[in-house]
């Protein structure tokens, strides 16, 4: 047991150290050339850097690694939690419709121009969680075969719902053509553009939920062995399922109403956390968060990169790699995939 | 006694069936209880009406003077804990971790695991003989050693009651008894109370103290083994033939399926060759379940009632001619046995013992010159004469009278030797 605990304080902090590694990395890599002892001098004394880099460094690439590392740290621990509760591990936020629900709110509330803000809160995640919710909802009621919930029609829901969700949001894009090219790369998830607003917006919705979950980290352990048998084990297992879909939902929604649709680190991620660090929420969770933060940061740093001064949306570059994950998952699903 | 759990006229609906018509149920603490029956006869659905995980529609279940309903989930999880059917856990927590979730409804939701927890799970496991396993994966396990970590996850909640539904069926038999010899140990060790579901008559006949037997959603007997595993009882609940035993080594009853070897063979047309046997103790069952399969037509006399060949005649469903046991064959009876013999075109004569009583089977034999017979011979007619040579002297005077008689050393040879015959 002891060594065991080791183990997993040396994985966190080769985690930490590797993301620490990437933050470092991602703000010397640009489409624009600056000195990179300009940038060692911004993070050391900001003072003597000229105005032209500071604000590269400052407004345009340092808010775009925070922003990854929340969106890639969201989309993990959301995945995460909607596969303990399906217990399933080939469920994600964007397989299961819930980020096209999430996308169609925010594209509602653009369209209908009701950005407004209340207490200081942007309302924007609001919407997208409100379309997260009731994606959510409409796939559980849709896949539900009397009191089991059959993975297979789970999926299938989910992929039904997403068709539909993702045609009335190109049919909203269609109807307000004005900044069509922003709204495709959003559509397709893109980090392009982030500001420091983007992350005052969702750090209020991202933070709630995110402290929820790890509130029921342990229930999500019970819930893993079952709803009988976590109900035998004294867990209100109705309540602690809405709380958590809620939370993972807002999660999600408060990520995509930033970044869109940034499909499969939900998928991936958990999964080779899982395989790193076991099944135990306590620690699962945690590493995920890490994980999807890196993951995120490394594939936006490619996108931005790959093909300078063109930026691709970083969706692509997810769904390439977590593609054909997804099949691999697939075609192994009688093996142990936990 | 206390009473540990008790239930009033419970009465549950799946959709427009009802499964349970109202069930009472008293049970009392420490008491070791099978509840078994036929398949669709409510018996898992009544251990989760027990269990909460099922609300009834209509009565009440009380655990320990308090209603069920009363209960917080997590005094529950203290008070009661459940084996559920399918314990197949896809994960790989290791076995530790499984157990250690058995203190869930003890643990506050920050505060890590106490010396407590850690105790009661050590004692746990050792009860379960878990200790060795407890950092491999539970995907690793067999199933035997699975249900054992499951039952210790379930004494780690410390729970007064521990309901089982179907805790063997899918183990092998060595995993079977020691899963029973576990819980016949918590029970009388520990003062458990367990409540098991089991279809398995005879394992829950050798350990449960008392039997509770469904049919149809109602409590159809209930009592100690022996009282409601009786035939009758049996063959009113699953319409099936049974023997009951006693099991020399627990003085439980044990239950035997009689084989009715023509129930799926009446398209098979009967021949119409008539075989009349005469035998007693058990020298004709072996072959006349084989004879009868083979579509003969046969007649069986005179046997005593209670003899084995006796009970396997009145399994098959064959005409007999009876005789009371221990007196001699009377006039009457001899009249019987002639009628048959007369229908019949072969006769065989197993290796029977004669005494007095029976004499009158073999004295018959003259009557018939004319019709076929088999004889067995295995057995010289010296070692079966009981009558002082009587008995041999109406051999020998049949093998030397009678033409008709074939005699056969080897019994294998008995239904090629009647094929010839028949032909």
């Amino acid at each position: 047991m002891m060594g065991e605990d080791k183990n997993n304080i040396l994985i966190f902090i080769g985690a930490l150290l590797f993301s620490a590694f990437l933050i470092f990395l991602a703000l010397f890599i640009g489409s624009s050339q600056i000195n990179p002892a300009d940038i060692l001098s911004y993070i050391f004394n900001s003072s003597s850097v000229s105005a032209s880099a500071a604000i590269i460094i400052g407004e345009i690439r340092l808010p775009r690694i925070i922003l990854a590392f929340i969106v890639g740290a969201g989309l993990a621990v959301a995945g995460a939690v909607f596969q303990a509760i399906i217990r399933n591990p080939m469920v994600d936020p964007y397989i299961i419709g819930i980020s096209a629900g999430a996308g169609t709110g925010v594209m509602l509330a653009l369209f209908l121009g009701v950005e407004i803000a209340i207490f200081n809160l942007n309302s924007l995640p609001a919407f997208a969680f409100l379309g997260a919710v009731i994606t959510v909802f409409t796939v559980y009621q849709l896949a539900r075969v009397g009191n089991k919930l059959p993975v297979l029609t789970f999926l299938l829901a989910g992929v039904a719902v997403s068709f539909i969700l993702n045609s009335m949001m190109s049919f909203l894009m269609v109807l307000r053509t004005e900044n069509l090219q922003q709204l495709v790369y959003w559509l397709m998830g893109s980090l392009a553009g982030s500001a420091w607003g983007d992350i005052k917006m969702i750090l209020p919705y991202f933070l709630t939920a995110f402290a929820v979950i790890l509130f029921y980290l342990k229930d999500l352990n019970i819930l893993l062995l079952g709803e009988e048998s976590a109900r035998h084990l004294g867990l209100n297992v109705e309540r602690t399922k809405i709380i958590l879909l809620g939370a993972a939902s807002l999660l999600t929604a408060s990520v995509v109403s930033v970044s869109g649709s940034i499909g499969f680190i939900g998928l991936v991620v958990p999964h080779i956390a899982r395989m790193i660090i076991g099944p135990d929420h306590r620690r699962l969770i945690p590493l995920a968060a890490l994980f999807g933060a890196s993951f995120l940061l490394l594939a936006d740093t490619a996108a931005r990169t790959i093909m300078a001064p063109m930026e691709l949306p970083v969706g692509i570059i997810t769904a390439f790699a977590g593609g054909p994950y997804f099949i691999y998952l697939l075609r192994n699903k009688s093996k142990n995939i936990w | 006694m206390k009473i540990m759990l008790r239930t009033d006229k419970i009465k549950f609906s799946y959709a427009a069936e009802e499964i349970l018509k109202g069930i009472d149920l008293e049970i009392e603490a420490g008491s070791f209880i099978g509840i078994i029956g036929p398949n669709a006869s409510g018996k898992s659905t009544l251990l989760k009406n027990i269990s909460s995980s099922l609300k009834s529609d209509s009565g009440t279940v009380y655990l320990d003077s308090k209603l069920l309903n009363d209960y917080s989930s997590i005094e529950l999880a203290r008070k009661m804990a459940v084996v559920p059917q399918n314990t197949e856990v896809n994960f790989n927590f290791n076995v530790y971790d499984i157990i250690m979730m058995g203190r869930h409804p003890y643990q506050k939701r920050w505060s890590g695991v106490n010396k407590k927890d850690k105790k009661i799970v050590k004692e746990v496991m050792e009860v379960t003989d878990t200790l060795k396993l407890r950092s491999k994966s539970i995907n690793e396990l067999s199933g035997g050693e699975r249900q054992r970590v499951i039952i210790a996850r379930a004494l780690a909640q410390k729970p007064d009651v521990l309901l089982l539904d179907e805790p063997t069926s899918s183990l092998d038999i060595n995993y079977q008894g020691e899963i029973y010899d576990l819980l016949n140990y918590l029970n009388q060790e520990l003062n458990l109370t367990i409540i098991t579901v089991s279809h398995d008559l005879n394992l829950t006949a050798q350990y449960c103290e008392e039997l509770i037997l469904l049919k149809e959603g109602r409590i159809f007997a209930a009592g100690p083994a022996e009282e409601v595993l009786t035939e009758e009882n049996i063959r009113q609940v699953y319409k099936a033939e049974v023997l009951i035993k006693t099991n020399p080594l627990s003085d439980r009853p044990f239950i035997t399926l009689v084989p009715e070897v023509n129930k799926f063979n009446r398209k098979t047309e009967k021949k119409d060759f008539k075989i009349h046997i005469i035998a007693g103790g058990g020298t004709a069952k072996k072959f006349i379940y084989k004879l009868e399969n083979l579509g003969y037509q046969l007649s069986i006399g005179v046997l005593n009632i209670g003899d084995a060949d006796w009970q396997a005649a009145k399994e098959l469903g064959i005409e007999i001619v009876e005789a009371p046991p221990f007196i001699d064959i009377s006039k009457a009876e001899i009249k019987q046995n002639k009628k048959l013999i007369e229908k019949a075109d072969l006769i065989i004569l197993s290796d029977l013992p004669f005494g007095h009583g029976n004499l009158a089977n073999l004295e018959i034999l003259l009557d018939y010159p004319d019709k076929a017979k088999i004889l067995f011979s295995n057995l010289k007619i010296k070692k079966r004469d009981y009558i002082k040579g009587k008995a041999e002297k109406i051999w020998n005077k049949l093998l030397e009278e009678d033409e008709n008689i074939l005699l056969l050393d080897d019994k294998s040879r008995l239904t090629s030797e009647i094929k010839k015959l028949e032909n």
